[in-house]
């Protein structure tokens, strides 16, 4: 059994910034993955491509040096996420972010999808039939 | 004679600090090199483990070969490694960016999709309790011992 949990915009950007006022809160949760990974559970974090644009988060800026080092992994927009994303923007009227967001939980194979959210409505419209663990910060 | 001890420890504690840096730095580099080339290691293995690795991938499928097996799981476990060190440098940089055990819990129950996780304030209070007899709790520890006040009748 394998999960994924994935940061959405604002998840993003208070791991950028220790003043955001949601900074410990994601710390929290990243901890505990950092946990659960040392006890063998088979969890990782991830940041649509697309997310990372809109949150501002260039990799090869210093500022960002603390939040490349979480073992946050890309999930790029290839051909077919690219795709999927196209419907999902077209049919829920949500941000070209949000829409990679949900191509991403849909294409997931983990067994267990978890979403670090401040916005839990766009989820939930951008999952489709996928069941996911939705995480209000 | 007071200086010097001054000097040599302030000159340890600042060598010290800077390996940590950069091992972390070099780690992080290592584990994100998609060089998949592989090495013969003189690392020594317990028999029994490695017997055991064998069967799981042999008869349970648990991986494509032992190689692979304990790779993905070394690699694991590095990774928590990398991020605690990560973790506790950024709060030491940033003391009010440490989550209490409380919080820790909160966010271990959200992970979970566990039904307490909408109980935010026992789980604080679970936690304020159970470092008073076991200090190093963790929050898995926490979620279980609300669980057990959560069912234990008053």
């Amino acid at each position: 059994m394998s999960a994924l949990v994935l940061l959405d915009n604002e998840a993003v950007q208070s791991l950028g910034d220790p003043a955001h006022p949601k900074h410990r809160q994601v710390l929290s949760h990243i901890a505990v993955v950092a946990q659960r990974k040392r006890l063998a559970v088979q969890v990782s974090l991830a940041v649509p491509t697309a997310v990372r644009v809109e949150a501002g988060w260039d990799r090869t800026d210093p500022q960002w040096a603390f939040a490349n080092h979480l073992r946050i992994t890309d999930e790029p927009l290839n051909e077919s996420q690219a795709n999927t994303a196209a419907g999902v923007r077209r049919h829920s009227g949500v941000s070209v972010a949000d829409a990679h967001l949900g191509a991403v939980i849909q294409a997931s194979t983990s067994s267990k999808v978890t979403v670090l959210t401040s916005d839990p409505e766009d989820v939930r419209a951008v999952a489709g039939s996928r069941i996911v663990n939705i995480v209000p910060i | 004679m007071h200086w010097i001890y001054i000097g040599v420890y302030h000159g340890m504690v600042v060598r010290s600090g800077m390996a940590r840096s950069e091992a972390v730095e070099r780690i992080a580099q290592l584990l994100d090199s998609s060089d998949a080339e592989t090495t013969n290691t003189s690392m020594r293995l317990p028999r029994a483990l490695r017997d055991a690795a064998a069967l799981a991938v042999q008869e349970l499928g648990a991986a494509a070969s032992t190689t692979t097996l304990t790779s993905a799981a070394l690699r694991g476990v590095l990774e928590a490694i990398l991020m605690q060190a990560v973790l506790d440098e950024h709060y030491a940089q940033h003391p009010r960016a440490r989550p209490s055990l409380g919080e820790l819990a909160v966010a271990a129950a959200e992970l979970d999709g566990h039904p307490l996780a909408s109980r935010p304030e026992l789980l604080h209070q679970s936690a304020a309790e159970i470092v008073r007899t076991h200090p190093d709790a963790d929050a898995d520890d926490v979620l279980l011992w609300a669980e057990a006040r959560a069912t234990t009748p008053a």
